[in-house]
């Protein structure tokens, strides 16, 4: 493994000097001859039917250019999955919760096109809203949307059978029911867009996303131009953690606007707008009843989960499936039932996120950590008696091929030194533990693989193009990292064009955690493949096989022998003159069960790999206050393997930052009647500097799966996630109360210590 | 609504521009004078995205009115760097990895710059005090703590001072 | 966001500004750091046709002792505030609460001590854009009937959030307020309305000047709660001045509650209750304390975050910790 030259290195990823020098162009930066500023207009109210829209007296003021509504539709009714197809680009019918699109406006600038918005007269006739998913589900008033009865929009049941049975045999059986408000994705980037059709009927478009491909197809089949004629550019992304993925109307309507305007249109959203509409986290109500052997084995499982999934679909059937599957992935689970339901309510829409269900997780874990309790086993042993192995299948048959879950349990705890702490801490002082496990991909039906072209230029410097997208994750930097590796080339000799739709391939996208399993690896074997062709043209030049060749810093040469060499440089010139190309294309796609699907046949290979993290963390809680001060994180990783530990452990301590510190003690969101009453920096508690813990320890963990790119997997979401764990079993450890309720404000752990006061 | 002849020191040099009272310095450095380093993300002064020097000290950029930024020395973080010539501290953030998404990133080097001019010196717990108006959602603020404690002052314990960049030379 | 349009005026002195106030008043707001006032304006809470800028009042902007009195300039940053001595030493709570007030990053130019005791009432449901206060009756303070924050309520029931005033109040502190050829003095006591949308009891062609605190030897303390250590409002603090006599007894004690009502709350009667204790007696700490928590809880609502009930068992804790503090002090 060390022989690698840059791959394992800890390499400053290639995108930051841009960044530093604050020339990295994020959507909101472009400026294009004749752009106009477009704005949306949204419904104040929660739940109404559209009567009439009336833009005569916008599109009269003086400086606006377009105005678009639903009548510029066709009505259709769009979805991420084909059984999802529930809303319009611009609404029509019915608005569905406050912030729902109902116009849109395109003007000279910002003054006049929020003037125009004003001018836009709306009659609503207000229906019945409901804000509470168990009141949805009950509720006789008109439904939210009136093919989904009860309000349901997604139920997924999984059951492996047998577990009454095993439900029977128990040793001893918990009941616990946890929850959790909504959190949000807070990224730094307020989501914006810029649109507009070139000389050639092209559509071009700039926005941040987790896949540009995903976007590109819905605008192809609303504007009826065929793929090759939508642009998805790629521009700096200012972070999604899995909040921008699919289209959303502010998309359409962008691009609507530049049609009918024949001029570029770019629509800024405010903090606001990013927080109520585009997506949020899911709250949900999660019944978790276990039962186990004398030894802590869990025999039997049956889990019930209610999310709230806001007022559209989404990408619910992923939404409500990951937090369950991240469970079963990371412990056994044999005998297993799951019901998971995504309703309707009249609140904005939830999505997928990176801190995938932290009541659901959180729950799961507590539970084991109450049943230890219980039967007098400590929380790691009892990880331990119920954790993944490699070669396991899990609970919806996919393999686990490499899993090294114990080795990151047995390394937090030595390196926290939590055997020598936990039970002999002073009161209120705490330590606790969290694993998970992240699934390296879903299937993905035809977008599942990942395509690489690279070429060489005259120079011997080569160009790699692949629909990878960077969200600020450092995925670039990978991409240029496995092809300088490949290639024999410096990082420096390497240009990449990058999820942009009218020159790369289909790519998964970054919220499926695969842009290295697979995305890099369709890299890696395109510069494979580019490499073959230039040792042909070498091993001729050297007199030697193409065997025993190497590439590297910018040089062929004989293995051993490296006196004997040649520029790659040099080797592209010669493959030129002589009429042979040495450019190669490369693809990986996982071999995942296609007939798979999230609610209509959950079992089956899920992907090829799957990550495991645990992270421990110690705190000490102020009995007075109620306020919690995070002493130290531990976090270990199986990665598979660490293209670049640099990179890897930024992902880890924002992971922490994001899961933990703000996602189990100060993120939630409030509100009153549908309305979001913090949607600002200000209102919603992200964690600041002088709030996170003064030592983070990460630690790598290495299982080299066989499949990933040089073996590495899906790196920074395991940790999210059992930080969120982790952080909720210290303070429950602390306080000497186990928690129920997230995320652990002070108020919620002041309380708990009162009231075991009263107990005691 | 009358636009107002202004003139504003940005960078060392001086700009004339057209404004309305009502433009915040933020809107005329992004839209007017194409300096687009400066982010917008909260426009409320809570985050510190849109932090810039005046007189060298940081500033909200985005609740000061551009007709009373006349008569400072601005500073962005376009005028950190000499040229091509990254400032210490950049090249610092580039090394430790303190740039993920990178939104945040010209805010925290204005302040973290407006810091270490104050004192080249400061502890963990003094940047982190320095570098609490400004918020990052990728990083967990530990690199960003680190480059800025390791900028001119490298560490032997620490794998990323002195990194491939000065490794160039 | 784009603020709303507005006539801009830049006096040079105080004369000039107040001759301003005088012409415009009602169509005018003060323009200091503008923390405050833009943010609203960007959410569309007020249009002010003028705005009277204090930008080149440096006149205004000052510290210095005088006749047993800390004078104050009102536009006066928060920075030079935290770094002066002369208050750190002598008027420990407003060193206390200027630290916390927003980041460091925002003390230098954007926040001024004026500009925190004038800051208006907050609530989490008046505080809000336009879009959000569309499509809902429109609140007290809004100009409407209703209240969010509590229920059927006729009045307005925002919260003052000011660290400063809450710090000034417990050092008894005076306010300077200037007109056009006048001025007047009024304790900072007698400067809330109690009205939750004009909290302040001031005319609208009248300018803070300056805050005087006296010097008479007390220490003081300031203790605040926020959910995360910088940006944050406070949702409930408290301030604390000790006289004590030579026998180590508190002389006069000064108790005030902030965030917690329409204005600080000097607790008088709480405050008297401590008069010939000892520094050390931490029994009759707690039990003003708790007294503390019961006065001021019946005014609290919920509309700054938090809990009602976390904020109100806090009050005891800033209450408590601020007397130790400040006797401390004493002691120290």
């Amino acid at each position: 493994m060390s022989d690698y030259t840059i791959i394992g290195k800890r390499m400053p990823r290639i995108d930051s000097r841009a960044k530093v020098m604050g020339k990295a162009k994020f959507t909101a930066d472009l400026k294009l001859p004749g752009m106009l500023v477009g704005k949306i207009k949204r419904s104040p109210y929660a739940h109404a039917r559209i009567i009439n829209i009336d833009t005569s007296k916008a599109m009269a003021l003086p400086g606006v250019k377009a105005v678009v509504t639903g009548k510029d539709t066709e009505g259709i009714k769009w979805g991420v999955f084909a059984y999802t197809r529930d809303q319009q680009f611009i609404q029509m019918e019915k608005a569905r919760y406050i912030g729902d699109e109902v116009a849109g406006v395109a003007a000279v600038d910002e003054e006049t096109a929020i003037a125009a918005l004003d001018l836009i007269k709306v009659t609503y006739e207000e229906l019945p809203a409901i804000f509470d998913p168990m009141e949805a589900m009950a509720s006789q008033t008109e439904l939210i949307h009136k093919d989904f009865p009860n309000n349901i929009n997604i139920h997924v049941n999984i059951d492996t059978g047998h577990v009454d049975e095993n439900f029977k045999k128990a040793h001893y059986i918990r009941e616990d029911t946890f929850v959790a408000p909504e959190e949000s994705y807070f990224q730094a980037e307020p989501y914006a867009i810029v649109a507009r059709f070139d000389h050639e009927d092209c559509l071009e478009v700039w926005m941040p996303n987790g896949g540009p491909h995903m976007k590109s197809k819905p605008l192809s089949n609303a504007f009826k131009i065929p793929l090759h004629k939508v642009k998805v550019r790629k521009i700096a992304i200012g972070g999604a953690f899995g909040g921008r993925s699919e289209i959303c109307p502010v998309d359409y309507i962008c691009a609507l606007l530049a049609k009918k305007t024949k001029r570029p249109v770019k629509i800024e959203f405010t903090r606001e707008e990013n927080t109520i509409a585009t997506r949020q986290g899911h709250a949900m109500i999660t019944t978790h009843k276990t039962g186990v052997d004398k030894d802590g084995r869990v025999l039997a499982r049956e889990t019930t989960c209610y999310m709230d999934g806001g007022a559209y679909s989404s990408t619910g059937p992923i939404a409500t499936s990951v937090p369950f599957l991240s469970m079963e992935q990371a412990y056994r689970m044999e005998s297993v039932r799951y019901n998971g339901y995504r309703i309707y309510t009249n609140k904005p829409i939830r999505g997928m996120i990176r801190t995938h269900g932290r009541g659901f997780a959180c729950g799961l874990d507590t539970q084991l950590d109450m049943i230890a309790d219980h039967l007098g086993i400590d929380p790691v042993e009892i990880r331990l008696r119920n954790s993944r192995q490699p070669g396991d299948y899990t609970s919806t048959k996919s393999y686990v091929d490499s899993c090294a879950m114990d080795e990151t349990i047995h390394k937090t705890v030595e390196k926290s030194g939590f055997k020598k702490k936990w039970g002999k801490l002073p009161p209120f002082h705490g330590i606790g533990i969290g694993t998970n496990s992240v699934q390296t991909g879903f299937p993905m039906g035809i977008r599942g693989g990942s395509q690489s072209f690279i070429k060489f230029n005259e120079d011997g410097e080569a160009t790699v193009m692949s629909g990878v997208v960077d969200n600020g994750q450092g995925n670039d930097n990978m991409l240029v990292q496995i092809a300088a590796e490949e290639l024999g080339l410096l990082p420096e000799d390497i240009h990449l064009v990058s999820a942009d739709t009218e020159t790369t391939s289909s790519d998964p996208g970054s919220y499926s955690q695969v842009s290295t399993f697979v995305g890099g690896h369709a890299v890696k074997i395109a510069a494979q493949n580019c490499r073959e062709k230039l040792f042909k043209v070498a091993s001729k030049i050297l007199k030697t096989a193409p065997d025993n060749l190497v590439a590297k810093n910018r040089l062929i040469f004989v293995k051993n022998d490296p006196e004997k060499s040649i520029p790659i440089k040099k080797v592209v010139r010669i493959s030129l003159l002589n009429f042979t190309s040495v450019n190669a294309e490369g693809g990986y796609w996982p071999k995942v069960d296609m007939k798979r699907e999230w609610v209509s046949n959950p079992y089956g290979q899920m992907c090829e790999a799957f990550s495991f993290g645990t992270t421990i963390v110690e705190v000490k809680v102020d009995p007075d206050t109620g306020q919690v001060e995070v002493i130290e994180v531990t976090a270990a990783q199986d990665v598979g393997y660490a293209l670049n530990p640099l990179v890897l452990e930024g992902q880890f301590e924002g992971s922490i930052a994001m899961g933990g510190q703000g996602g189990m003690l100060t993120e939630y969101h409030e509100w009153k009647d549908g309305r979001c009453i913090n949607t600002t920096m200000l209102d919603y508690k992200l964690p600041l500097a002088c709030d996170m813990p003064p030592k983070i320890n990460n630690i790598i963990v290495e299982s080299l799966d066989p499949k990933g790119p040089y073996g590495a997997k899906e790196a920074g979401m395991s940790i999210a996630m059992s930080a969120a764990q982790g952080y909720s079993a210290a303070v429950s450890n602390a306080i000497g109360v186990h928690m129920d309720s997230f995320p652990l404000t002070p108020d919620k752990i002041l309380a708990a210590i009162k009231g075991k006061k009263q107990t005691c | 609504m009358e636009k107002i002849l202004i003139t504003l020191n940005i960078n060392g040099q001086y700009c004339e521009v057209m404004v309305y009272p009502n433009d915040t310095l933020l809107e005329v450095l992004r839209d007017e004078l194409d300096l687009t380093g400066s982010k917008e993300s909260c426009g409320e002064g809570a985050c510190g995205s849109c932090t810039v020097h005046m007189d060298g000290k940081p500033v909200r950029s985005c609740l000061t009115l551009a007709l009373e930024a006349q008569g400072v020395k601005i500073t962005t973080v376009e005028g950190l760097a000499n040229g091509d010539d990254l400032s210490d501290l950049q090249q610092s953030f580039i090394d430790h990895g303190a740039v993920q998404c990178g939104f945040c990133t010209p805010g925290m080097l204005m302040s973290a710059d407006a810091l270490l001019k104050d004192n080249p010196r400061p502890d963990d717990k003094t940047i982190r005090k320095a570098l609490a108006g400004n918020i990052c959602r990728c990083t967990g603020y530990t690199k960003i703590v680190e480059a800025v404690a390791h900028t001119g002052n490298p560490k032997d314990h620490c794998p990323d001072c002195n990194t491939r960049s000065n490794e160039k030379e | 966001m784009r603020l709303p349009r507005f006539k801009y005026s830049g006096p040079e002195t105080l004369e000039q500004a107040l001759d301003l106030l005088n012409t415009h008043k009602d169509d005018a707001k003060i323009l200091a750091g503008g923390t405050d006032l833009l943010v609203r304006m960007k959410k569309g809470l007020l249009k002010p046709k003028v705005l009277i800028s204090l930008k080149a009042l440096n006149e205004l902007s000052y510290i210095k002792k005088q006749d047993g009195y800390i004078k104050i300039g009102a536009r006066t940053p928060l920075a030079d505030i935290i770094a002066s001595d002369l208050i750190q030493k002598e008027a420990r709570a407003l060193f206390q609460a200027c630290e916390k007030i927003g980041a460091i990053t925002i003390q230098h130019f954007r926040g001024t001590i004026g500009g925190n005791i004038l800051q208006d009432n907050r609530c989490h449901h008046y505080n809000q854009s336009d879009f959000h206060r569309s499509g809902r009756q429109a609140c007290h303070k809004d100009g409407g009937k209703i209240c969010y924050a509590r229920e059927e309520a006729d009045r307005c029931n925002s919260t003052c959030q000011s660290d400063g005033a809450t710090a000034l109040m417990a050092l008894d502190a005076s306010l300077i307020l200037a007109k056009k050829g006048a001025k007047r003095t009024v304790d900072l006591a007698d400067f809330y309305t109690t009205d939750g949308i004009i909290p302040h009891a001031m005319e609208s062609h009248e300018l803070l000047r300056e805050i005087i605190i006296p010097l008479n030897g007390a220490q003081s303390s300031y203790q605040r709660l926020a959910y995360r250590s910088a940006i944050d409002y406070p949702i409930v603090c408290a301030g604390v001045l000790l006289k004590h006599s030579s026998k180590n007894e508190i002389e006069e004690a000064r108790i005030v509650v902030g965030a917690m009502s329409r204005s600080p709350l000097f607790l008088a009667q709480v405050s008297s209750s401590l008069k010939g204790k000892k520094l050390n007696d931490t029994i009759a700490f707690k039990k003003a304390a708790d007294a503390s928590m019961d006065s001021s809880a019946a005014f609290a609502v919920h509309n700054v975050g938090a809990t009602l009930e976390y904020r109100c068992a806090m009050v005891s804790q800033m209450v408590f910790q601020a007397l130790e503090q400040a006797a401390k002090c004493i002691k120290g």
